[in-house]
């Protein structure tokens, strides 16, 4: 009897679960990093082809390039011979050369802009996190560092730029930092909200189990925080390449902003628009990258799959 | 019977008080003692906010008391410890792991080397009834294959005295009589005398019956009664009916006020 019993639960249980998470079944192996690294582009690229996405894009081209037929090409290039322009421009503008740039070329220039963006997110990050868990977990250090950078999130960040170029001059180092701010503030908000969140019942539990303060933090609060903390720095990435661009064009002697600012003085709305199109179509390949990792690092959590962006 | 055991908890005048949020003190348990055999079953029902829930955080540690003295296995406790596992009311299986991961995580925390953990945690899937599903997520069980899994966590790390706070109390009838069926096998698996010492907060009556070697009752922090359940194991639903059993439950559902059908006129509570 105690056998009939065993096995009808596990059949009802089994039940449940084929209609809690219907088309997920539970019992067959999940496929290892190679499936997801092989159906990575694969889905991307079904997204690239979704037919509504489409719709929108040829649309607006379709107005561009029939407002850009009404009026003449030094207010609105068209659309074509701005792509042209950029894949002419892309490894070779002799003309960007006269103005002193070190690579002229928005390959060059692009790379630069990269690079910083890089540098800035990566170190930004690292502090946000950091001081969100640990602020998170002690109330004291809260106390202290909450009206910071609750200050700091409120201030405009591009107005400090001024201030950064006094201190840092135009190097490479005024636009990171400018940068840097951005992201800590972002991140340290997320970092601290979902290490809030957390409930505390799994570190009763952990604690009850035998674990200890480093294994309750390496084994709960990161990989729990993990999916919320890449949002918000999908989120601090969209922002940082507008921010660095912009950073650029205020002081810099390369990177896209630079070549921006270079173009405006020359009135080059051709080129100007070409710059735009190849931060825009870089920012949105990363973010690809990006929303697709914190796909992957929520597996765990159906909640957050494919539902940031 | 019981005496020949050795006297796994041992808890002599405990008290805990809360200060609630308007300032006012509130006694959660009153000057509790008692003293459990290793082996034993015990059961320990009464209303909600009976103190009996407070109760076991202290004994796993997770709570000082006020007042008292706990101890376990002879030592005194600080602190949660892997020698006293808990089963929590709500599911607290870690989203973040595999069901695998998870039932091996307390033998992970103890250094225990990863294929022996991993055999371990196995050996209590397949107790529980989950072989089936060891790599999947948490999200994808149900609420009874969730606590299968905190039931297979908290046996495979091997403390001796294991408790469980209404651990069944938000599941489905049949569901929660499946897990008392998968409860006490864990519990007999390794021979009677390797039994190991289980505390169960419960507030259902036939629950405590069902499974206990003795039920303890509480009361507004206070313990009125401690009741030996002597019927044979494996119990059946015949077992309820036996008349011992049903003066048990009279006795029980006295205590709790809700015994409006004794016959004789002895209901006074």
């Amino acid at each position: 009897m105690a056998g009939g019993e065993q096995v009808a639960a596990r059949v009802g249980d089994a039940v449940k679960t084929a209609a809690s998470v219907a088309g997920s079944p539970v019992a067959t192996p999940r496929t290892g990093g190679a499936g997801h690294a092989l159906r990575f582009p694969l889905r991307s690229l079904a997204a690239a082809v979704d037919p509504l996405r489409l719709v929108g894009l040829v649309l607006v081209v379709a107005i561009w390039q029939a407002v850009a037929a009404a009026v003449p090409p030094i207010i609105l290039p068209s659309p074509v011979s701005v792509a042209r322009r950029l894949a002419t421009d892309f490894l070779d503008a002799p003309s960007l050369s006269y103005y002193g740039l070190t690579n002229p070329n928005l390959y060059g220039n692009l790379l630069y802009t990269t690079q910083n963006v890089a540098i800035a997110v990566t170190v930004g990050a690292a502090i946000g996190v950091v001081a969100g868990l640990f602020t998170a977990r002690f109330r004291l250090l809260r106390a202290v560092i909450d009206p910071i950078m609750m200050t700091a999130g409120t201030v405009p960040i591009l107005i400090a730029a001024p201030f950064l170029l006094i201190w840092f001059g135009v190097g490479r180092f005024s636009a990171v930092s400018l940068v840097v701010f951005y992201v800590v503030v972002i991140l340290y908000l997320f970092a601290q909200r979902a290490a809030g969140n957390l409930n505390p019942i799994y570190e009763d539990f952990a604690r009850t189990l035998g674990a200890s303060q480093r294994r309750i933090v390496l084994d709960l609060l990161i990989p729990a925080t993990v999916p919320e903390i890449l949002g918000g720095l999908r989120i601090a990435l969209a922002g940082a390449w507008g921010l660095e661009a912009v950073a650029e064009l205020l002081g810099s002697q390369e990177g896209v902003g630079k070549v921006l600012e270079v173009f405006a003085g020359a009135t080059d709305t051709e080129g100007i628009m070409a710059c735009l199109l190849m931060l825009g179509l870089t920012a949105m390949v990363v973010d690809t990258i990006a929303g697709w990792l914190v796909r992957r690092a929520a597996r765990w959590n159906a909640g957050l799959t494919g539902e940031r962006s | 019977m019981t005496d020949t055991q050795p006297r796994m908890i041992e808890l002599a005048h405990v008290s805990r008080r809360f200060r609630r949020a308007d300032g006012q003190q509130v006694s959660a348990v009153n000057d509790v003692s008692f003293i459990i055999p290793e082996g034993e079953f015990v059961c320990l029902v009464g209303p909600s906010g009976c103190g009996k829930s407070t109760l076991l955080q202290m004994l796993a540690g997770l709570l000082e008391p006020s007042d008292g003295d706990i101890a376990v296995g002879g030592r005194q406790i600080s602190g949660p410890g892997p020698d006293r596992g808990m089963v929590f009311q709500k599911d607290s299986v870690f989203p973040w792991m595999r069901v695998i991961d998870n039932v091996e995580y307390g033998l992970k925390c103890r250094g225990i080397a990863p294929a022996e953990r991993r055999e371990i945690a196995r050996t209590y899937l397949r107790h529980v009834g989950l072989s089936h599903v060891e790599r999947a997520w948490p999200r994808e069980l149900s609420g009874g294959m969730l606590k299968r899994v905190a039931i297979a966590t908290v046996f495979a790390n091997g403390g001796r005295v294991l408790m469980l706070d209404e651990p069944f109390g938000a599941l489905d009838y049949v569901t929660r009589h499946q897990l008392h069926d998968v409860l006490l096998n864990l519990w007999n698996a390794d021979g009677e005398g390797r039994r190991r010492t289980v505390l169960f907060v419960t507030h259902d009556v036939d629950e405590a019956l069902a499974l206990a070697d003795r039920i303890t009752v509480f009361r507004a922090g206070d313990q009125v009664d401690d009741i030996p359940v002597t019927a044979a194991r494996p119990r059946t639903t015949d077992s309820l009916l036996l008349p011992d059993m049903v003066a048990i439950k009279h006795k029980l559902l006295r205590h709790l006020g809700l015994d409006h059908a004794a016959p004789g006129g002895e209901a006074a509570a």
